[in-house]
């Protein structure tokens, strides 16, 4: 059932079939969770500079999971030697690069108002600056070797010795005393988000994700088509 | 086994003394940029004094990643690498050799320089001697990281720069506590921990990693 994630054929199949519902679906969740984020309430604090949240949550979300996908897909390729696994993995990666960098400048644009500066130096901040660079370094490589299989593996072992950062930004707020604050929409940690506000993140989260996918879907099938011509 | 290993690095002893010339312009390189940053930034004693750890610390490794290119890449050409591996010796063995050889003949006489640097930005002795002990444990992981770099760049021809990257990009903790365990006083035995803890990790990771590089160089070459 799950073969068009390994192979290229069943994904061409599989992803012509669903892409218009899924463009659909996707114009639909952008068109509520826009919706939901204007009429959600205003926090007591920082007033208006809340619904920032909407676009930096999900954004930092999405720039973990690429990573974590590559680094999945980087094992299956070297392991199991899929191919696919590759081109998913040239495919996702400047995806990954721009969500990251979208979390960047919503956080300092949240950040110049809540706390009167555009950067600072803390564990949180400097970790995700770093899973940028990554992603900068693996963009690069893309365009640096000339034989196809040097390129791939070479990317594939870079991705995992450089998903070592990933639980450093996961836990860097936890581990050091930092001026970002820790998580809080888990429903079981103490202080954690109200629900009213909690709705729209997830739903915007959802479509983060969905344009992701639809632009991740675009980039694998050109990718495909490059291979199939240069074979 | 044990004779080979011991002709490996006496071979690797040779080839340093023949190519020592190399070492001292590594060596001056870090000093005329230790100038250079002291004539930047002017010869304010007590401006010196608190940023001298970072900055040396900074230099030593731009200075070290001088050196990376050379890690594999003659043995590479040449095809020392195959007949050392048909000769018996995987290829993790080789690179765990090749590590330990480039931090004793590169690193090491890297330590008779910081006691002359720290003269000229006024350190006192135990900063001195904290600076030493750390640079020992960092530098070894300099040089995994120089291995595994060197490794993946092996068939590289047009983006050289893309190698000290990524020697810059992975030592960013070390230069975060190293630095950290100079200048926070009590804390100094917790962050030589954390940076031990780091170094095994990168030996860990650099023999499997680069024998991984260099067995794809080779087969593609």
């Amino acid at each position: 059932m799950f073969k068009f994630l390994i192979n290229p054929s069943r994904f061409n199949k599989f992803v012509d079939i669903i892409f218009k519902p899924l463009v659909i679906v996707t114009l639909l969740t952008l068109i509520i969770g826009l919706f939901f984020v204007y009429f959600s309430p205003l926090d007591y604090q920082q007033g208006v500079t809340v619904k920032i949240m909407y676009i930096h949550v999900p954004s930092a979300w999405l720039a973990l999971l690429t990573y974590a996908i590559m680094t999945i897909y980087s094992v299956v390729g070297l392991a199991f030697k899929i191919p696919f696994s590759f081109i998913i993995n040239k495919a996702i990666a400047p995806i990954g690069a721009v969500f990251t960098l979208l979390c960047l400048i919503s956080g300092s644009m949240w950040g110049k108002p809540m706390w009167g500066t555009w950067w600072v130096w803390d564990a949180r901040l400097t970790s995700v600056a770093i899973l940028f660079i990554i992603y900068l370094v693996i963009i690069f490589l893309n365009q640096t070797f000339e034989n196809r299989e040097v390129r791939e593996k070479t990317i594939a072992i870079f991705i995992l010795i450089g998903s070592i950062n990933l639980p450093i930004i996961k836990f860097s707020v936890d581990w050091w005393n930092t001026l970002h604050q820790p998580a809080s929409v888990s429903k079981l940690s103490s202080p954690s988000i109200d629900i009213s506000m909690l709705q729209p993140l997830l739903i915007m989260t959802l479509a983060f994700s969905l344009i992701g996918i639809i632009i991740a879907i675009l980039r694998i099938k050109t990718e495909i088509l490059i291979r199939k011509k240069h074979l | 086994m044990l004779k080979k290993i011991f002709l490996f690095l006496k071979r690797e002893l040779r080839l340093f003394y023949s190519n020592i010339i190399d070492l001292f312009s590594n060596i001056l390189f870090f000093f005329l940029s230790i100038f250079i940053f002291i004539f930047a930034i002017g010869s304010d004693e007590q401006i010196l004094n608190t940023i001298g750890v970072g900055i040396i610390w900074s230099l030593l490794l731009l200075s070290s990643t001088l050196s990376i290119r050379k890690f594999y890449e003659d043995d590479f050409k040449n095809g020392i690498l195959i007949i050392l591996h048909m000769g018996g010796m995987s290829y993790e063995l080789i690179v765990i050799l090749k590590i330990f050889s480039h931090f004793v003949f590169v690193q090491i006489p890297f330590l008779v320089s910081i006691p002359i640097v720290s003269i000229f930005f006024n350190l006192p002795y135990n900063e001195m001697y904290n600076l030493i002990l750390t640079f020992i444990i960092g530098s070894l992981i300099f040089s995994c990281l120089g291995s595994i770099s060197a490794s993946m760049n092996l068939l590289n021809k047009t983006n050289f720069s893309i190698a000290s990257i990524i020697v810059l990009l992975f030592s960013i903790p070390v230069i975060i506590f190293s630095v950290g365990a100079n200048s926070i006083d009590d804390n100094f035995n917790s962050l030589v921990n954390l940076l031990i803890g780091i170094n095994l990790i990168f030996l860990g990771i650099s023999p499997w990693a680069s024998a991984a590089f260099i067995r794809l160089a080779i087969r593609n070459s």
